[in-house]
């Protein structure tokens, strides 16, 4: 019974001022990096080629995608833990865990990153702590580093993993698990055989959406890698606010989208990308 | 029929099509003001459609629908006064019940006195007046179905459109509200169009019965009509219950006779010939005791029966006319009944009609 | 789930995973009570002086001010234009609405940085760089899709029956969304608000490139803080926005227990 020809004309209506909106101040900026990456400083796909020529630029990307599969790794195993006991809780504990995971994903990504300079840095509550009971006798570079960047991140993409996870767990039938721990499967047995299997569809969704996020992560890697560990965003930054090569940062920047667009549609095609961003409210 | 004229509502030549489903093909129908009309058939007859293009929220892709003659096919929903009540009721949960009622009169910007005046009386003629003040959710299944009826009478609408009204209620109860719906057809005098796919609903509640099937119009009528002559197998199958006699028809003195194997059986009606079906209904069929004779005899044996509380259903094995199911009252049984016993059925001219097989297209005119 | 109870490993790690994710942020609590000048833990005794420098000093007021018009304003264009176009979607559900909605997501999936790139000269050519107008459309462009997500979500459990009841009892498309469908989706509203409102107060990358000396929002002065002057001071304006996040975060929790309950 859904409205056609005249009838619908209004319900347009109610859409109409949004995407004009959309499309005024969000699909044309994006369309103008596409142009200036074509077009500046010479038409044509000169920066393109820098892909294949610039060594600088393959160590960016190179730094990007390492950095982005490792943070994937620790916070999908993270999140996926994490998921499985709030999954196995009662109601009333479900309320809990659900609120420690939803809490940290709201707070400012600054704040956070300001904690862990507190906790991290050289004079940071971690090295003095450390210091103070004998444990180390010279400071530990925790942070201005990759490993700062990988700590920073993880916390951040954390909840985004637990969430799509969890609502995958959450569909599979506890009669299933029952029925196998009573057909004589182990815990181990009926975990492996039956719940990851079942679950599987929500760690991949939960994955890309980490792996893509990461990719484009600006504010944790610029504070806490310390200008020496270059990722994608921060390199882009640095290109048009600092260097002007308007050209070669939004070449990346293009990169970037039609990296993230083409991991979404070939996964697309193996779990229901709904999934992502259902969950995220 | 009450003094408060009703309007009158005509289909005419209505398809409705989604890609290649047809959900309604061709259908014509003329209610008249002040008239009960169901729309009848099984889940996927198209009936909910109809009563959707009535209501204005499915355009046909053909043919026109009129009020009081005039064209409002095109006209909108929330333009056509019409009451209706939904399938499940959609009652407002947010709402009170006399704010759910008030609804009709707020979108068309009633005064607050005259409002609260005609909310008043709409819960009158319900019984829901030391109701208004509730929740929805806080009404039992059947105050929520006057509730919705109280709604869509409020605004004084041309037509009430009842989509399956008492679907939702158990068995007993519908009993009761079939009543009060009927009361209340009478008490306001406006034209009801009902849509239901249960056959006692329809034969108790309705001035007209519409049959439909597979999209299909087949047979418009009063209920009697429409058991008593029903113009196909698929209507006399779907009202009541029917044996089907096939065989071939020559036309005698009193109507025809058709002959099948041996047996000849005589009815009355129009003359006619070549391969005829007739139905005959269970309950219209004697057990014939020792002696006694009728226009059509056949003998035959118990193959099955059961007590049914208002008498015996049997199934009688003939050697020529198949297997007969007969609905008997128990004190019209001469014979206590029993498997294998041989009984002699016996049935008047006029209790069989001869019926037309569905094609899947609409029987021209009808009976109506 | 009945008899599959998690081992000690999971139970561990799950409590690990928590505290790790916790944790940190609970540490700037202690460290913006300071009795000391520069970030540490207090030494002898606790100090409020941090907020009452965060509280006088007119750089940061200026910048919380800010920052709070920008969000409410930026906050109310994301909520009506989100709403309306999350009903018609949901109104008339068909394959161009399904690819309007997808287009309404764009932002959470496309990195802002390549956003904020764009803006720069979009809005260069237009006029609006560092003005008050360019920062409310950017950060309402980009709310958009919190709420379309949540309004959807409450619409999917909205009976449509509803809607066809109040237009066949005669509403016109105003009537019907103002008394029926609105007040029936408000919670999920209220949530996209909520959050909408969250997204616009923490953005950082688009103000860094559209804005420079006349908006100044909070998130911009945090950065140059940590970037420059690791005072105890963010410390304290760290507790006030993680506060008022988690305030946030429970109205709508409560409001999402009041829908189901």
């Amino acid at each position: 019974m859904t409205p056609k020809g005249r009838h619908a004309a209004g319900w347009w209506a109610l859409i109409i001022p949004a995407l004009l909106l959309m499309t005024a101040f969000y699909i044309a900026p994006i369309l103008q990096v596409l142009a200036i990456s074509v077009t500046e400083p010479q038409p044509g796909l000169g920066n393109y080629e820098r892909l294949f020529t610039s060594e600088s630029v393959q160590r960016v990307i190179g730094t990007t995608l390492r950095i982005g599969v490792i943070t994937t790794a620790i916070a999908l195993l993270l999140g996926y833990v994490l998921a499985y006991r709030i999954a196995m809780s009662g109601p009333k504990a479900q309320r809990w865990w659900l609120l420690a995971v939803l809490v940290p994903l709201w707070i400012s990504v600054l704040v956070r990153a300001f904690a862990w300079v507190t906790l991290l840095r050289r004079q940071g509550l971690v090295n003095q702590g450390l210091l103070a009971t004998g444990v180390i006798d010279q400071p530990l570079a925790l942070v201005w580093n990759e490993l700062g960047i990988v700590i920073g991140m993880v916390h951040y993409m954390v909840p985004y993993a637990v969430l799509p996870m969890l609502s995958s767990m959450r569909e599979i039938d506890p009669r299933v698990l029952t029925a196998a721990r009573g057909l004589g499967a182990g815990r181990i047995r009926t975990f492996l055989r039956v719940f990851l299997p079942l679950s599987l569809p929500g760690l991949i969704a939960a994955g890309v959406l980490v792996f893509i996020f990461s990719l484009g992560f600006y504010i944790t890697p610029a504070l806490l890698g310390g200008g020496k560990t270059l990722m994608v965003a921060e390199w882009i930054k640095l290109q048009i606010l600092d260097l002007i090569r308007w050209g070669l940062g939004a070449m990346m920047a293009t990169v970037l989208v039609v990296a993230i667009l083409a991991t979404l549609a070939v996964l697309s095609r193996l779990v229901n990308l709904r999934r992502l961003f259902g969950a995220g409210s | 029929m009450s003094a408060v004229a009703g309007h009158a509502l005509s289909l005419q030549r209505v398809s409705k099509r989604y890609g290649d489903f047809v959900a309604v093909q061709d259908a014509s129908l003329e209610v008249a003001s002040g008239q009960f009309l169901t729309l009848l058939g099984p889940s996927g007859s198209g009936k909910t459609t109809i009563l959707m293009m009535i209501a204005g929220f499915v355009e046909p892709t053909e043919g026109r629908v009129l009020l009081d003659g005039r064209d409002i096919t095109a006209l909108p929903p929330e333009r056509r006064d019409f009451g209706m009540v939904f399938q499940g009721y959609a009652l407002f949960p947010h709402m009170t019940v006399a704010e759910n009622v008030a609804f009709p009169l707020r979108v068309r910007k009633l005064g607050r006195a005259e409002r609260d005046a005609k909310v008043r009386a709409a819960l009158d003629l319900v019984q829901l007046d030391r109701f208004a003040e509730r929740k929805p959710s806080q009404l039992s299944g059947g105050q929520q179905q006057r509730v919705a009826l109280a709604r869509a009478l409020v605004f004084d609408p041309a037509l009430l459109l009842l989509d399956e009204p008492l679907s939702a209620l158990d068995k007993k109860l519908r009993a009761e509200l079939q009543e009060e719906l009927k009361a209340l057809h009478r008490r306001v005098g406006r034209t009801f169009i009902n849509v239901t796919h249960d056959q006692e609903e329809a034969l108790s509640l309705s001035d007209e019965i519409a049959i439909l099937n597979h999209g299909h119009l087949i047979q418009v009528g009063a209920p009697e009509t429409l058991y008593e002559r029903p113009a196909t197998r698929f209507v006399a199958d779907f009202l009541g219950k029917s044996n089907f006699i096939e065989g071939e028809a020559e036309a005698d003195a009193g109507g025809f006779v058709l002959r099948r194997g041996a047996a000849r059986v005589v009815a009355s009606g129009a003359p006619r010939a070549g391969r005829t079906l007739l139905s005959l209904r269970p309950e219209k069929i004697a057990l014939l005791p020792e002696g006694a004779t009728e226009d059509n005899v056949v003998e035959g044996r118990i193959a099955s029966w059961s007590y049914v509380g208002t008498g015996y259903a049997l199934t009688v094995m003939t050697p020529d006319l198949g297997n007969i199911r007969v609905h008997l009252p128990a004190w019209r049984i001469p014979v206590s009944p029993a498997e294998g016993l041989p009984v002699r059925l016996g049935w008047a001219r006029d209790a069989a009609v001869a019926v037309a097989e569905d094609p899947g297209s609409p029987v021209p005119g009808g009976v109506a | 789930m009945g008899g599959h109870r998690p081992g000690w490993l999971n139970g561990t790690l799950a409590w690990a995973t928590v505290i790790y994710l916790i944790l940190p942020i609970t540490i700037i609590l202690p460290v913006s009570l300071t009795d000391q000048r520069f970030l540490s833990l207090p030494y002898e005794r606790l100090s409020a002086q941090h907020y009452v420098t965060l509280l006088t000093t007119p750089a940061w007021t200026n910048a919380i001010l800010q920052s709070a018009w920008i969000a409410t304003a930026s906050t109310l264009l994301a909520v009506v234009l989100g709403t309306l176009c999350a009903i018609g979607c949901w109104r008339l559900s068909r394959r161009s609405t399904d690819l309007v909605r997808a287009l309404m997501l764009l932002p959470i999936i496309i990195p802002t940085i390549t956003y904020a790139v764009g803006l720069y000269r979009y809005f260069a050519r237009l006029g609006l760089l560092d003005s008050f107008t360019g920062v409310v459309i950017a950060h309402g462009v980009t709310g958009i899709p919190y709420v379309v997500i949540t309004v959807s979500t409450a619409l999917a459990a909205f009976d449509p029956r509803l809607e066809s009841a109040a237009r066949g009892m005669g509403a016109s498309l105003g009537q019907t969304l103002r008394w029926v469908i609105l007040p029936r989706i408000m919670p999920g509203i209220v949530s996209g608000a909520i959050f909408a409102f969250i997204h616009s107060w923490d953005e950082l990358v688009v103000v860094l490139f559209i804005a420079s000396r006349r908006v100044f929002t909070l998130p911009r002065k945090i950065w140059d803080g940590i970037n420059e002057n690791l005072d105890p001071a963010m410390a304290a304006v760290a507790v006030l926005l993680v506060g008022m996040t988690v305030l946030l975060l429970l109205m709508d929790l409560a409001l999402r227990r009041r829908r189901t309950g």
